[in-house]
C-alpha cells in the first residue's frame, strides 16, 4: 500500500480537499465544534462564537499552513516536502474551487461571530487577528513565502 | 437494465461497466475515521517524542541528533499510525502452492502488529481469492510441472547471461514463435520480468520530443517506463474517450510546448484490464482514435491475456478486433500462465529493433529454462495443441465463474466496480477500520483476500479485491459468497442502492490538475 501503486497520481494530498463529501464533512465538523462549545454551561453565546472562530482558525492554520510535506512517501522524490498542504492543493494552481471554499469559510465564520458578539471591541480584535492569520497565508502572492525564514525546512 | 453502447457499431456485444458513486454518508464517515486516526496519530507521536510511550520505530542515534536529519518523520506518519494497526492483513507467509486453496502460516502479534510471532500452526486450505491465478496453472503436479522438471534436468536452473550474449537458448526461440502464433502477430520477444518489460522497453520506443498519453490508472511499471523515457507525459481520465480525444487534438494542433514543432511520435498507453478497478479498456474506440489521429498504441495485457476472449487470446479477441491494429502488444506470463516474465509482440521490424535496443535484452538475464517450458506447456494447453480440451474448459470455467460471482455479489447489495466480464472484482469497503476488519474476518473464516486502502487508492475508495480463477469450483465460490455475505452483514458493507448509473457516470470535467514538468 504505497502511493503510485494503483494510479499515476503523484501526490494524493492534492486531491483530498476536493473529493466527494469533504466540504460537507468540514462544515459538519465546524458545526459540531460550535455545538460542543455552546453546551458548556458557563460559556455565553458571544464567547462561544469567538471561541469557535479562534479554534477553527487555529486548527486551519496548523493543518493547512504549518505542517509541511505529506504523511506518506510519494514517488516524486520529495517535491512537496517543503510545501504546506495549502501550497500542495491542486499542484499549486490558484483560484480552484476548493481553494475558494476554504478561503470563504473562515470569512463566513467571522461574519457570524461578529454578529453574535454584537461587535464588541475585545471580541472584534480577537476575531479579526485570528481571521488575518488564516487569510494572509492563502494569498497567491504568499505561495511558498516563508517570512523571516520561519518554518522553512 | 443493460446499457449498450453502439458507437457506430464498434462494439459487438454490450459493454457494461459501472462505478457506483460513494454514498455521501459513507464518505463523511470515512473522513471522520481518517480524522480520528490522524488526531490519535498526533497524540501517539507526542507521547513517543516525550518518552511517555516506548518508540518502536527506527530512530536516529543520540550522537547524530544535531546533524541534518536523515529522514523526515512526517513522511512515515501514515506508515506508523495507520498502516501498522492493520498490518497483519498483508505480507502473510504461505507454505503451499497458491492454487485455489493455500496454506497460511498463522501468526499473532502481542504488541499491536509491531512484531509478529508464529504460533507454530498452519491454517490449511484457505480459499485463495488473492492470487492472479486466472486459468488455474498454479499447480505443483500435472503436465506443466512434469515438462518443466524434465527441462530443468536437461538445461539447468539458470541461464546466467543476457539474450545478446550467451543466453539465447533454442527454448527461447521456440517460445517466441509460439507467443507470436498465440497472439496473431508477426513476431514476439520475451523478457525475464514483467515489470522490467514495461520499464525497459518504453524508453527504447519513445524518447525526448515524443508524447505519451497514459491512462490515469496505469500501473507503476508503465509510469516508470514513461518517466524513464524522457518523453512528455499527459494523462487522460480513466477509460474516458472524450478526454483522450481532446488531448490528441490539442497535441496535434499545438505541437510541442514552447517550440510548437510537431511531436515525433504520439504513444497511447493503456492496459487491457485495470487490476484495481476491474475495468476493461474501450479498445474499439481507442483503435478508432488511434487511426484517426495517426498515433501508436501500446496495450499492456498483463491481466487480460488468457483471461478474456472465447479462446483466451486477450482483450483484442474479446472485442473481435484485429491484433495488427495494436502496434505494441505487451503482456506478462505471471498471471494466466503460472510462470514469470513478460513479452512484447508486434511487427517484425519493431521486434528486431527491440532485440538490439531494449535494455532488458542487453543487460538483463533471459528467462530461466524451466519457466520457459512452463509457459510453452501452458500456452499449448490453452491453444488446445496438447491434444486435450483442458485449455478451452479452463477459459470457459473462468468466464462462468466471473459472471456468477459478480452477479451474486451485486444481488447481495455490495458495491462492485468494473466491467461485468473482468475476473478482477473490487468490492468497496470505504472506511479505514473496515479494511483491517474485513481482512481479519475473512481469514478467520478461512478465506484469504487482498485489501487496499489510501494512499494506494483515492481516499474514499478503499476496497477488497477478489481475483477469480478457473481452479475455483462452484462449491468453493458458494462457500466464499456465503462468508462474504456474513461478513458484509457484520460490517455493514452492503451499501449499494441498486441504481445502475449510466456509463458516462464519471463526468468529464476539466477541473483536475496535474503536475506539470517543464
Amino acid at each position: 500500500m504505497n502511493v503510485g501503486v494503483a494510479h499515476s497520481e503523484v501526490n494524493p494530498n492534492t486531491r483530498v480537499m476536493s473529493s466527494r463529501g469533504m466540504w460537507l464533512s468540514y462544515a459538519l465538523g465546524v458545526g459540531l465544534l460550535h455545538v460542543v462549545l455552546l453546551s458548556v454551561p458557563f460559556v455565553s453565546v458571544p464567547v462561544a462564537w469567538t471561541l469557535t472562530n479562534v479554534i477553527h482558525n487555529l486548527g486551519m492554520y496548523v493543518f493547512l499552513h504549518a505542517v509541511k510535506g505529506t504523511p506518506f512517501e510519494t514517488p516524486d522524490q520529495g517535491k512537496a516536502r517543503l510545501l504546506t498542504h495549502w501550497e500542495q492543493l491542486d499542484y499549486g494552481v490558484q483560484f480552484t474551487s476548493s481553494r475558494k471554499f476554504f478561503t470563504i469559510s473562515p470569512i463566513i465564520l467571522y461574519f457570524l461571530a461578529s454578529f453574535y458578539t454584537k461587535y464588541d471591541p475585545t471580541h472584534f480584535i480577537l476575531n479579526t487577528t485570528s481571521l488575518l492569520t488564516v487569510l494572509i497565508p492563502k494569498l497567491p502572492q504568499l505561495h511558498g513565502v516563508r517570512i523571516f525564514g520561519i518554518n522553512k525546512y | 437494465i443493460h446499457h449498450i453502447v453502439q458507437n457506430g457499431g464498434l462494439y459487438k456485444k454490450p459493454f457494461n461497466e459501472a462505478f457506483e458513486e460513494t454514498p455521501m454518508l459513507v464518505a463523511v464517515l470515512t473522513y471522520v475515521g481518517y480524522g480520528v486516526l490522524t488526531l490519535f496519530g498526533y497524540l501517539r507521536d507526542f507521547l513517543r517524542q516525550w518518552k511517555i510511550e516506548k518508540c518502536q520505530n527506527a530512530t536516529e542515534r543520540e550522537e547524530q541528533k544535531d546533524f541534518v536529519p536523515l529522514y523526515q518523520d512526517f513522511e512515515n506518519f501514515y506508515n506508523r499510525n495507520l498502516y501498522m494497526r492493520i498490518r497483519d492483513s498483508w505480507n502473510r507467509p504461505i507454505c503451499s502452492v497458491p492454487g485455489a486453496k493455500v496454506d497460511v502460516i498463522e501468526r499473532v502479534s502481542h504488541d499491536y502488529n509491531w512484531t509478529f510471532t508464529y504460533t507454530g500452526r498452519v491454517i490449511k486450505d484457505v480459499i485463495n481469492m488473492g492470487s492472479y491465478n486466472y486459468l488455474g496453472f498454479a499447480q505443483n503436479n500435472g503436465a506443466c510441472q512434469e515438462a518443466a522438471a524434465e527441462v530443468l534436468s536437461q538445461y539447468g536452473a539458470g541461464v546466467c547471461s543476457t539474450r545478446q550474449e550467451m543466453g539465447n537458448l533454442d527454448k527461447h526461440e521456440e517460445l517466441e514463435k509460439l507467443v507470436a502464433r498465440f497472439l496473431g502477430v508477426e513476431s514476439a520477444m520475451t523478457y525475464g520480468m514483467g515489470f522490467a518489460t514495461n520499464s525497459m522497453n518504453i524508453p527504447a520506443l519513445v524518447g525526448k520530443g515524443c508524447l505519451i498519453l497514459s491512462d490515469e490508472l496505469n500501473h507503476a511499471s508503465l509510469v516508470l517506463g514513461a518517466r524513464l523515457s524522457g518523453a512528455t507525459i499527459r494523462i487522460f481520465k480513466h477509460n474516458n474517450m472524450q478526454s483522450l480525444e481532446k488531448l490528441l487534438k490539442d497535441a496535434i494542433v499545438h505541437g510541442q510546448p514552447r517550440t510548437r514543432r510537431p511531436w515525433k511520435k504520439i504513444l497511447i498507453l493503456v492496459e487491457g484490464i485495470y487490476s484495481m478497478e476491474g475495468s476493461i479498456v474501450r479498445l474499439p474506440e481507442v483503435i478508432a482514435l488511434k487511426k484517426k489521429y495517426k498515433s501508436y498504441l501500446y496495450l499492456d495485457e498483463a491481466h487480460s491475456i488468457g483471461a478474456l476472449g472465447p479462446t483466451g487470446r486477450g482483450v483484442v479477441e474479446y472485442f473481435g478486433l484485429n491484433p495488427e491494429d495494436v502496434d505494441v502488444l505487451m503482456g506478462t506470463f505471471t498471471k494466466s500462465f503460472g510462470a514469470a516474465g513478460g513479452y512484447i509482440g508486434g511487427k517484425k521490424e519493431l521486434i528486431d529493433y527491440l532485440r538490439t535496443h531494449s535494455h532488458s535484452a542487453v543487460y538483463a538475464t533471459s528467462l530461466s529454462p524451466p519457466v520457459v517450458q512452463q509457459i510453452i506447456t501452458s500456452m499449448k494447453c490453452i491453444m488446445g495443441e496438447d491434444g486435450t480440451t483442458l485449455g478451452k474448459a479452463c477459459v470457459q470455467q473462468l468466464a462462468e465463474n466471473t459472471r456468477y460471482f459478480r452477479r451474486r455479489l451485486k444481488e447481495m447489495g455490495f458495491i462492485i466496480y468494473g466491467n461485468e466480464d473482468s475476473p478482477v472484482v473490487p468490492l468497496m469497503l470505504y472506511m479505514p477500520a473496515k479494511i483491517g476488519a474485513f481482512g481479519r474476518e475473512m481469514l478467520k473464516r478461512n478465506i484469504g483476500v487482498v485489501v487496499v486502502g489510501f494512499p494506494a487508492t483515492p481516499i474514499i475508495e478503499s476496497r477488497a479485491r477478489f481475483c477469480l480463477s478457473a481452479a475455483h469450483t462452484k462449491e468453493i465460490l458458494d462457500t466464499a459468497l456465503k462468508e462474504i455475505s456474513e461478513v458484509g452483514d457484520l460490517l455493514q458493507l452492503k451499501y449499494s442502492r441498486h441504481r445502475l448509473v449510466p456509463l458516462l457516470d464519471r463526468p468529464f470535467d476539466e477541473t483536475t490538475y496535474e503536475e506539470t514538468e517543464d
